[in-house]
């Protein structure tokens, strides 16, 4: 019994995984916050487009006279393919609320913007349904490839008109006048652009508005956070990730009305005038762009939808702004 | 083992004194009860040792039999389940999305069925770990249970934000993606790799050939074998009783052993070729099912600049078809009804592509809303065929697995107490039977 019992002790011990017990070195929980996707700190940048090679990046092709008729575009060869072939395709914004957004209870994109478009749609067509105005989200990174690329005939976006651009693309005369002024929490105690010295500063890719920042003339520089959307913004300053979102003062107050604990600053102020973009090439499709603004600023269209979509954030605007041609 | 042969056995000759205890001692066992006793001793701790340790291989091959059963078959499930559900998850609520602010009751109840599988496998998982594995932050054990609840928290943002028309929600409902996309789904793949490792590594340990034991039997047969011509030389018997019983134990007890372990080799070859390996096939066209489903939806979402989400469609889309196909030939011969599920969802998978087709051709041709309409009824619909069908599939291979490894375990049952047992029968045999030639010298 004795001899049992020792083989199955020595059975079992060596069965049995002999570990050494060491104690647990525990390591403190990363915080790792999540982010939008891209995000990535900027802290050195060319200062924006002070480039005037172009003369006045506002000036754009004057159009040959009133408006044609859907049935009489012969001058305009382009705008003419465009309605043979059935679709005006559309590059927009999908983040800015009320300018050009998702609207989440339609799952459809709306705003500003959007109804431009539309007038322009209407122009060719007769009507402006999703059958002939095919929409193309865009970021604002992606712009200069579609544009490049000729994907889109159009882009009707938050796009500041610059001589930079001009290079690779044309632009209508201005149809929406913005500022750029800051976003901050209502509990940052904000004395002027001083206030963003060394702060983190949001603004999307590719932006005037982030070289801007990068380029404050404060010291320290602010550190530029680019994202690829402007709610990223929203979303990081939310997260405690950025200290202020700085861009046009029309997609701050859409960020702004999304969050009743931020508001929008005077800083930064500079002009962001607003163009419809086109491929190179298409000067007709230019000159069309421009009848069809001439035409909604003077008959009250301009104005009926500023009042549906910027007013609430904006208050009244006293006119539209006024085109400028080059000769 | 010269054991010298022909002089009948004579008392040893009186030791002159002189040449002291250790001389008298060595003369003692060159005399025939001398080296009885010396085989006495040498068989029974031949026979003890090589029960122990024909005993302990037994033992650690039941031992990584019982890891299959209970540990990395169960775990390799609970990490599959937890790479499926968080897959899942992220198409669904991306499709969610997709609907509007109001989503689909059904919707969200997959939604939160996912993420409940999703918190259930990993609690098993983490439960079958020390401490000290989730330690490193890097884990992907770490990197699970403290990242989950972060991807939760953002799509409840989402869906909140959605819900009052805020274009915002849509900033969440990407950020949360994202999260999947680049650290859950990679940590939960690697969890996945480590656990069917594991596995493929107790099937190895499982069934290792039974060198040791075949040549610890051998060896014992040996000794007996000299120790049996030793006493039928000196005795002039034929037959020792003793040493025929400990030959006939030491006999048995190697047989036993090897045609548990031939029976045991059989049952995990199974186990792997239709069972694991299977199942890691079926598995990996699963995922890329999954991926090319949620490919699918984001390049909704991304509306008009989703060009890497379709690519990436593409691909995965590949990967799965190839994925069914060589599952269907691993199935062909020895698994008719998972053959059936793969021919089905290969049917299935092809109509899907169909759907696809039309929806790409809506949501290029301007038609977004159709595109939506289509990609959240007939292309969710054959993906959910496909899904099933797998799901099936899998669900037999695991069965198949499961049942192998059991009756592989119950193969062994009582192998081990055998073995001992019969080391001991063999180890007294050896000393009852040379006790009874010993005694004769008295």
């Amino acid at each position: 019994m004795k001899k049992i019992a020792l083989v199955l002790v020595l059975v079992l011990a060596a069965a049995g995984c002999t570990s050494t017990a060491a104690p647990v070195v525990r390591q403190t929980a990363a915080v790792d916050q999540p982010m939008p996707e891209g995000a990535k700190e900027v802290r050195a940048l060319d200062p924006p487009s002070v480039d005037t090679s172009c003369g006045n990046p506002r000036a754009s092709f004057r159009p040959n006279g009133p408006l044609p008729a859907p049935d009489a575009l012969s001058a305009f060869p382009t705008v003419a393919a465009i309605r043979d072939h059935g679709k005006l395709v559309v590059g927009v914004d999908q983040n800015t609320y009320r300018f050009g957004y998702r609207n989440p209870e339609t799952g459809e994109i709306e705003g500003f913007a959007l109804d431009v478009a539309k007038e322009i749609a209407k122009a060719i067509f007769g009507r402006a349904d999703a059958d002939v105005l095919q929409l193309r989200v865009l970021t604002s990174k992606q712009r200069e490839d579609a544009l490049k690329a000729g994907d889109v005939d159009l882009v009707v976006h938050t796009m500041t008109t610059n001589c930079e651009r001009w290079g690779w693309t044309d632009f209508s005369a201005v149809y929406y006048e913005a500022t750029q002024k800051v976003l901050v929490k209502d509990n940052f105690d904000y004395q002027g652009e001083q206030s963003l010295a060394g702060k983190k500063v949001c603004a999307t890719e590719k932006s005037t508005s982030l070289a801007r920042i990068v380029n404050l003339d404060v010291d320290p520089k602010p550190v530029g956070m680019q994202v690829a959307g402007w709610t990223d913004c929203l979303v990081m300053l939310q997260q405690n990730q950025v200290d202020a979102v700085s861009t046009d003062d029309t997609i701050l107050a859409g960020l702004a009305d999304q969050d009743p604990f931020t508001k929008v600053v005077n800083g930064v102020d500079a002009p962001e005038p607003y163009a419809i973009a086109v491929p190179k090439k298409r000067d007709d499709l230019v000159r069309f762009v421009n009848a069809v603004l001439e035409k909604i600023k003077t008959d009250g269209t301009w104005l009926r939808i500023y009042d549906t979509w910027m007013k609430p954030l904006l208050g009244p605007v006293g006119a539209p702004p006024v085109a400028e041609y080059r000769d | 083992m010269s054991a010298p042969t022909a002089p009948p056995p004579v008392r040893p000759a009186p030791v002159p004194e002189r040449r002291g205890r250790v001389a008298e001692l060595r003369e003692l066992s060159r005399t025939t009860p001398g080296v009885l006793i010396k085989f006495t001793a040498a068989l029974v701790v031949a026979s003890v040792l090589v029960g122990v340790f024909t005993a302990i291989s037994v033992q650690s091959r039941a031992q990584a039999l019982d890891n299959l059963a209970t540990r990395s078959g169960p775990l390799s499930v609970a990490a599959q389940d937890l790479y499926r559900s968080l897959s899942d998850a992220d198409a669904t609520s991306n499709s969610a999305f997709l609907s509007g602010g109001l989503e689909p009751a059904a919707v969200r109840t997959r939604y939160e069925t996912d993420l409940a599988q999703a918190e259930d496998a990993l609690a098993i998982a983490v439960a079958a770990r020390d401490p000290a594995d989730l330690a490193d932050p890097d884990s992907p054990l770490s990197i699970l249970s403290s990242q989950l609840t972060v991807y939760a928290g953002l799509v409840e943002t989402a869906r909140a934000y959605n819900r009052q028309g805020l274009p915002v929600g849509a900033a969440y409902q990407r950020e949360a993606s994202t999260l999947m996309r680049e650290k859950l789904l990679p940590a939960a793949e690697r969890l996945y790799d480590n656990e069917t490792a594991a596995l493929a590594e107790d099937q190895d340990r499982a069934a290792f050939q039974p060198v040791i034991e075949v040549m610890l039997g051998l060896a014992l047969l040996v000794l007996l074998f000299y120790a049996q011509r030793f006493v039928r030389r000196r005795t002039q018997r034929r037959l020792n009783v003793g040493l025929v019983v400990a030959t006939g134990a030491t006999l048995v007890s190697l047989l036993w052993v090897l045609i548990a372990t031939i029976g045991v080799l059989g049952r995990v070859e199974t186990s792997r070729d239709e069972g694991s390996e299977l199942t890691n096939a079926l598995v990996d066209a699963r995922v890329d099912g999954l991926a090319a489903r949620r490919a699918e939806t984001l390049t909704l979402v991304a509306r008009g600049s989703g060009a890497a989400f379709e690519e990436a469609y593409g691909k995965a889309r590949a990967a799965l078809a190839g994925q069914l196909v060589e599952a269907q030939s691993l199935s062909a011969e020895s698994n008719s009804d998972v053959w059936g599920e793969l021919r089905a969802a290969i049917i299935d998978e092809s109509a899907w592509q169909q759907v696809h087709t039309q929806v790409r051709q809506a949501d290029d041709g301007g038609d977004y809303t159709a595109a939506v309409q289509l990609a959240n009824s007939a292309a969710a619909e054959q993906f959910d065929n496909v899904d099933r069908s797998l799901r099936d599939a899998i669900a037999n291979t695991t069965a198949i697995f499961e049942r192998e490894v059991s009756s592989a375990s119950s193969a062994l049952t009582g192998t081990v107490v055998g073995v001992i047992l019969l080391a001991l029968v063999t180890a007294a045999g050896a000393v009852i039977g040379i006790w009874q030639r010993l005694k004769e010298y008295r």
